[in-house]
């Protein structure tokens, strides 16, 4: 099966728990092609799609104000963006349109963006109602899913969400070269062990 | 057997100086390192010395019986009753063509450079004759033969109808080895017999993967295609049948018949020659018969019965030497073993002697293993001629050197494990039989030796070969064959008779083997391929003359902590050696670690023979993983000017070395640099310069790593220092490098907090030392993917801390705070330009992987830092750093498109001639399609010459001196020169027009200008 890999970047005020949901994601459900990468900063995970396999090369952001600047870097070339908000902030909501503003102007053109409202299990102390994150993620055409990474809701259907939105490579042809140009470069960080 | 090695021996006799010890050391080294297999052994005076005694007291104990020896006999009397031996051998020999053997006693590091670049070069030294006894040992083996003549074979770019075309009217077994479209990889295209009709040709699928290749369907793998093929010439494995090899490349009996058949490439199959060779194929027999004769004739008296067979190729081709093969599936071993029993209709006893004399008549390093000792005499000998024979190649090397040798190998040396296959179950009683016979033998050699006079021990002390014991175990479960077992069995009981009947030192030795054991022991199953090799070496201990061959367990495993060897090759390879790998963890390229598994180019050396390893260095070569072979060669030829590809780095090379500060900023530089390095990989990929293609030898999804590693050694070695400096004064001129200075004092101040570190704890000022030091490592480096797995090492080090102290898993908001916070206390603004050159020169292709994502991160806390002041007051980057970011991404995502081919010729280097003051040699930046008008126009610019109209643009060549008209292309006239089969040197010489009368000596350039 041929393997894409897909540079996937995570977006959110600091505290959202953009981390967490990635931990949770690449930690569960062992796999046995999980590569250790050093830090929970870069993280990998390989999930199949269709007759596909789609890796993904998960870049977590800083979510500090002054580290802002430095986002292009990390969202250039990539395949999607997961902007996390915590329900339970409604600053951190705001925070998630501003990103969304900049991915718009300045972020890779197909860029796949999903949305996801973190700490669902803190439903009681809600400010963000889902009705509008919803409303909002239909409005830019974004997948929107809400998440609790503490109790792993909705984390693996996230990234399932974001891996149909990925175009499948077209003909038969094209997708022997195709994997073929893709699986003949594959990543350090693929087999690292560190 | 010839006549030198009686000769040799005597001569021997009388050198009798050096120590005796260290001598032996050597060859136990240069031994191992040949594989065992070609016995070009390294003359020094005393191992002279040291051989002639073994030499002697073999010829005592196999022919004249021991119990009459006195055995407190002297050494002479021994020497006298072997050179009487010999001398009666003499006669019964065919003799052949002896090489005059003042060669011998050349150094060390000669010979065994000789070794390993010629490879094999053989039999083609005119005036050998072939008295029957040549063709019996032809001395090239099928993989010599696959090599030189791929261009037949070999060819990539053929469909399935032209594949079809040329092998249907071919006899069966004739194939081509080809990329099949339909499948996307390579295929071996098979003629198939008339029982597969209505399929006339099946392709097999060729499995490329971490640096090895196999049949689909086949457990058995290769270093690079021409073993694979070799191999299945030999055995045919998962095919229905053997391939065969055109008679024309399988009869030839000289690598200058072989370069014939190759030149004519794909014509070969419509050609004369091969329609005349294969018309001639029923003359075979007339070959078997000679070697039949020659069999009989070297027989010795042997009880040999010559059967008249079918020549297989595994009992004359891969008894050479040098159809070495690896990967060999034990399982494969039985069954292979039954298969040939009914070709050899002789008795076992007989067929095993025939084995062992083909071998050891051909390379007989191997022959020693199976044969009795009554034919100890005769392996002695033959292993005095094979040594000539070594050195007859080296000679013939020099006198006519192959266009291309042969890439050295030490797989290359290794003995054929088919006859492996087939003789060891042949031979499996008698070699149950000997350890007894051998005790004796042992211990009467040993009595022998110590009564000859105390020095004279040393050749015993270290003739223990090494043993290897995770063999044993490790084959057993995957090698259910009860003969095998057993011969394994006798070999350990073997080892452990000569452990008590050997000296202390011999001791020593064993215990640097047991260091080595380790190792092989966690060996993934791969070391199960050793089979051959270790049969060899432990065996080889009843022949004397072979005891010094030890074996070097196959390191199956990363071995990390035991494998100095590798560290010393990897500072080889980095040379501003740093050492790195002591405490690697991390390695930057996935493709190392599978490849260290595979690769038959592991040894864990006992450390014992470290040192000496270290001396001779050219042993490395074979020593080489494939990946190493090919980056070593493409380096070989970058600094080779003969090729076009050499002339473009070299010229490229003098253009940055001059022209480093013409840029316009360090990003620049490094961009053209970056460029340039993906241009020439993509020219190697395209032109054919690589020979054989590159393709051959790397499969497929791993050349672009070989390449750019290659790149990287032959580009950016060289240019590291002059970029480094470039990079350096580029920053110092535009103020950063005093801003940046001035930021990080102000930043090393800070409190973790100041730089949005939020509650994991910081690293003290003992791991910031130690980071320092990892980053000085990181300096040193010129590879920048090298460097990303030092900083990678770094951030590891900063988690580790941080989730030491909080048993918890840190993402960015975390970790950039954090790494932010290091490299200000680290205070290196020499990092700065560290990390541009890492980001700039970096393979593409890893941008986005995890030493991306560091690398990013690194650059982006120190552009925090460079604008820390700022920062304080606005709280935000410059846009001006943001707009940088965004170039960059741009920049790096447009350069992946390929480069035109244009793009390679923008160099020129032309010498300025002045009737005084001589030449002056500058490169240029010419375009390709710039006229000799521009180009005058621009000499006169750069050498700063006052009456351009008096000067022309000339091409020099030998014999030659032409002016060029204002409207031709000079790009394109050094590129038509360069294509031409035969390059001679030339230059481009920007002169005074009246010069013209006086032509130069092209010597007065020599000295001057460089080649174009």
């Amino acid at each position: 099966m041929a393997i894409r890999e897909l540079k996937v970047c995570l977006l959110g005020d600091t505290g959202v728990g953009k981390s967490s949901i990635v931990c949770r994601f690449v930690q569960d459900h062992f796999d046995h092609n999980i590569s250790p990468t050093i830090g929970a900063s870069f993280l990998t995970k390989t999930v199949p799609c269709g007759n596909e396999l789609h890796k993904f090369l998960i870049w977590d952001t800083a979510g500090q104000e002054r580290f802002h600047s430095l986002a292009p870097m990390y969202y250039r070339g990539s395949a999607a963006a997961v902007i996390v908000y915590d329900i339970t902030k409604l600053d951190s909501f705001q925070t998630l349109k501003k990103w969304v503003k900049e991915l718009k102007e300045h972020g890779p053109e197909d860029i796949v963006v999903a949305i996801a409202g973190n700490k669902n299990d803190l439903g009681d102390i809600r400010e963000v109602p889902t009705k509008d994150a919803k409303e909002f993620a239909e409005s830019i055409a974004a997948i929107f899913i809400e998440t609790s990474a503490r109790n792993a809701v909705n984390v693996e259907e996230l990234f399932q969400s974001i891996s149909r939105q990925i175009p499948p490579l077209e003909n038969t042809d094209v997708d022997s070269n195709e994997s073929f140009k893709i699986t003949r470069q594959p990543l350090p960080s693929a087999r690292r062990c560190c | 057997m010839e006549l030198g090695s009686g000769a040799n021996s005597q001569r021997d006799r009388e050198v009798c100086v050096g120590d005796g010890k260290l001598c032996c050391e050597r060859r136990v080294v240069v031994f191992r390192s040949s594989g065992v297999l070609c016995p070009t052994i390294a003359e020094s005076p005393g191992s002279s010395t040291q051989r002639s005694r073994q030499n002697a007291s073999m010829a005592a104990d196999a022919s004249v019986k021991p119990c009459q020896m006195d055995r407190s006999g002297s050494f002479f009397k021994l020497i006298d009753t072997f050179s009487t031996e010999i001398s009666e051998l003499k006669q019964e020999m065919v003799q052949t063509v002896r090489e005059p053997d003042t060669k011998l006693l050349q150094g060390l590091e000669g010979e065994v450079s000789g070794l390993f670049l010629q490879s094999s070069v053989c039999t083609g030294a005119a005036g050998v004759r072939d008295s029957g006894y040549d063709s019996l040992r032809r001395r090239m083996s099928v993989l010599d033969r696959l090599t030189h003549t791929h261009p037949v074979w070999l060819l990539l770019q053929l469909n399935d109808e032209e594949a079809k075309h040329i092998l249907q009217p071919q006899p069966p077994g004739t194939f081509l080895v080809r990329r099949s479209c339909k499948l996307q990889k390579k295929v071996i295209s098979l003629r198939m017999d008339a029982d597969s009709v209505p399929v006339t040709v099946r392709d097999f699928p060729v499995i490329e993967s971490q640096y090895t290749f196999s049949l689909e369907g086949s457990g058995i793998s290769f270093a690079d295609l021409f073993r694979l093929v070799a191999f299945c010439c030999i055995s045919r494995d998962v095919l229905p049948f053997t391939l065969k090899l055109p008679e024309a490349i399988s009869a030839a009996k000289t690598t200058t018949d072989l370069e014939e058949v190759a030149k004519l490439g794909i014509g070969f199959w419509d050609s004369k020659l091969f329609q005349k060779k294969k018309s001639s194929v029923t003359d075979g027999s007339a070959v078997q018969q000679r070697v039949k004769q020659a069999v009989q004739r070297t027989s010795l008296g042997d009880n040999l019965t010559p059967v008249p067979r079918t020549r297989t190729p595994s009992q004359l081709e891969c008894s050479q030497s040098n159809g070495a093969l690896c990967f060999i599936n034990p399982l494969f071993l039985q069954t292979h073993c039954s298969e040939p029993a009914s070709t050899e209709t002789d008795t076992s006893a007989a067929s095993g002697e025939n084995c062992a004399l083909s071998q050891s008549s051909s390379s007989s390093t191997q022959g020693k293993s199976h044969t009795r000792p009554q034919s100890i005499l005769r392996r002695a000998i033959s292993a005095e001629h094979t040594r000539n024979k070594g050195i007859n190649r080296e000679k013939s090397l020099s006198r006519s050197p192959p266009p291309r040798p042969p890439p050295p190998r030490t797989i290359l040396r290794r003995p054929a494990i088919p006859v492996k296959q087939k003789s060891m179950p042949e031979t499996g009683v008698s070699w149950i039989k000997m350890p007894q016979e051998k005790t004796g033998l042992l211990g009467r050699l040993s009595s022998s030796f110590s009564s000859l006079s105390p020095s004279s021990s040393p050749p015993k002390k270290i003739s223990s070969p090494i043993p290897m014991p995770s063999c044993h175990g490790k084959r057993a479960p995957s090698m259910p064959d009860a003969g095998a077992q057993l011969c394994h069995l006798a070999l350990e009981d073997q080892i452990i008779e000569q452990a008590v009947s050997q000296s202390l030192a011999k001791q020593a030795l064993r215990n640097a083997a047991m260091e080595s054991r380790s190792p092989a022991e966690e060996g993934s199953p791969v070391g199960r391929e050793r089979l051959s090799d270790i049969s060899i070496s432990t065996s080889s201990s009843d022949s004397l003359d072979y005891t010094h061959s030890f074996t070097l367990p196959a390191a199956a495993s990363p071995a990390r902590a035991d494998s100095s060897l590798e560290e010393e090759e990897e500072e080889e390879e980095e040379d501003d050696g740093v050492g790195v790998e002591s405490d690697q963890e991390l390695s930057m390229e996935p493709p190392f670690k599978p490849k260290k598994r595979h690769s038959a180019g592991t040894f864990v050396l006992p450390r014992a023979l470290k040192g000496h390893l270290r001396k001779v260095s050219d042993v490395f070569n074979s020593l080489m993983t494939p990946e190493k072979r090919a980056v070593k060669r493409i380096v070989e030829q970058s600094q080779n000017k003969g090729t076009y590809f050499g002339c473009l780095v070299q010229d490229y090379m003098s253009f940055m070395q001059e022209n480093c500060s013409c840029h316009e900023s360090g990003l620049e530089l490094l961009q053209t640099v970056r460029q340039f390095m993906t241009q020439m990989k993509s020219y190697l990929l395209q032109s054919s310069e690589l020979n054989p293609p590159i393709e051959s030898l790397i499969p497929e999804d791993q050349i672009d790593q070989v390449l750019e590693k290659a790149m990287h050694k032959c580009i950016l070695k060289p240019l590291k220092p002059v970029v480094e400096a470039a990079l350096h004064n580029f920053q110092v001129s535009s103020g950063v490098w005093q801003q940046l200075k001035e930021n990080l004092a102000l930043a090393k101040t800070k409190q973790p907090q100041e730089m949005g570190v939020d509650g994991a704890m910081p690293p003290d000022p003992v791991a910031i030392e130690k980071i320092r030091h990892k980053f000085h490592n990181m300096s040193k480096m010129y590879s920048p993917e090298k460097k990303v797995s030092l900083l990678l090492r770094v951030c590891k080090l900063i988690y580790t801390i941080m989730e030491d102290n909080s048993g918890r898993m840190y993402g960015a908001d975390d970790f950039l705070p954090m790494l932010t916070y290091v490299l200000a206390q680290c205070d290196m603004p020499e990092l700065d330009t560290e990390i541009q050159y890492m980001m700039e020169l970096l393979d593409p292709s890893l941008l986005h992987g995890e030493g991306g994502y560091y690398l990013t991160s690194a650059y982006g806390a120190m552009s925090l830092i460079k604008n820390f002041q700022e920062e304080q007051a606005a709280r935000v980057l410059s846009s001006e750093t943001r707009n940088t970011l965004h170039q960059w991404h741009r920049r790096r995502t447009a350069q992946r498109s390929t480069p035109s081919v244009d793009d390679f010729q923008n160099y020129l280097r032309v010498a300025l001639q002045e009737p005084d003051s001589g030449c002056t040699a500058k490169t240029l930046q010419v375009r390709p399609y710039a006229t000799t008008e521009e180009v005058c126009q621009l000499c006169a610019e750069k050498f700063k010459v006052h009456d351009p109209d008096d000067h022309a643009l000339f091409l020099l060549t030998e014999d030659s001196t032409q002016q060029l008209a204002p409207d031709t292309h000079p790009q394109k006239i050094k590129a038509e020169l360069h294509s031409r089969p035969q390059v001679q040197p030339f230059y481009f010489v920007y002169r005074r027009i009246q010069n013209l009368s006086l032509t130069a000596p092209a010597d007065e350039f020599n000295g001057n200008s460089v080649p174009i």
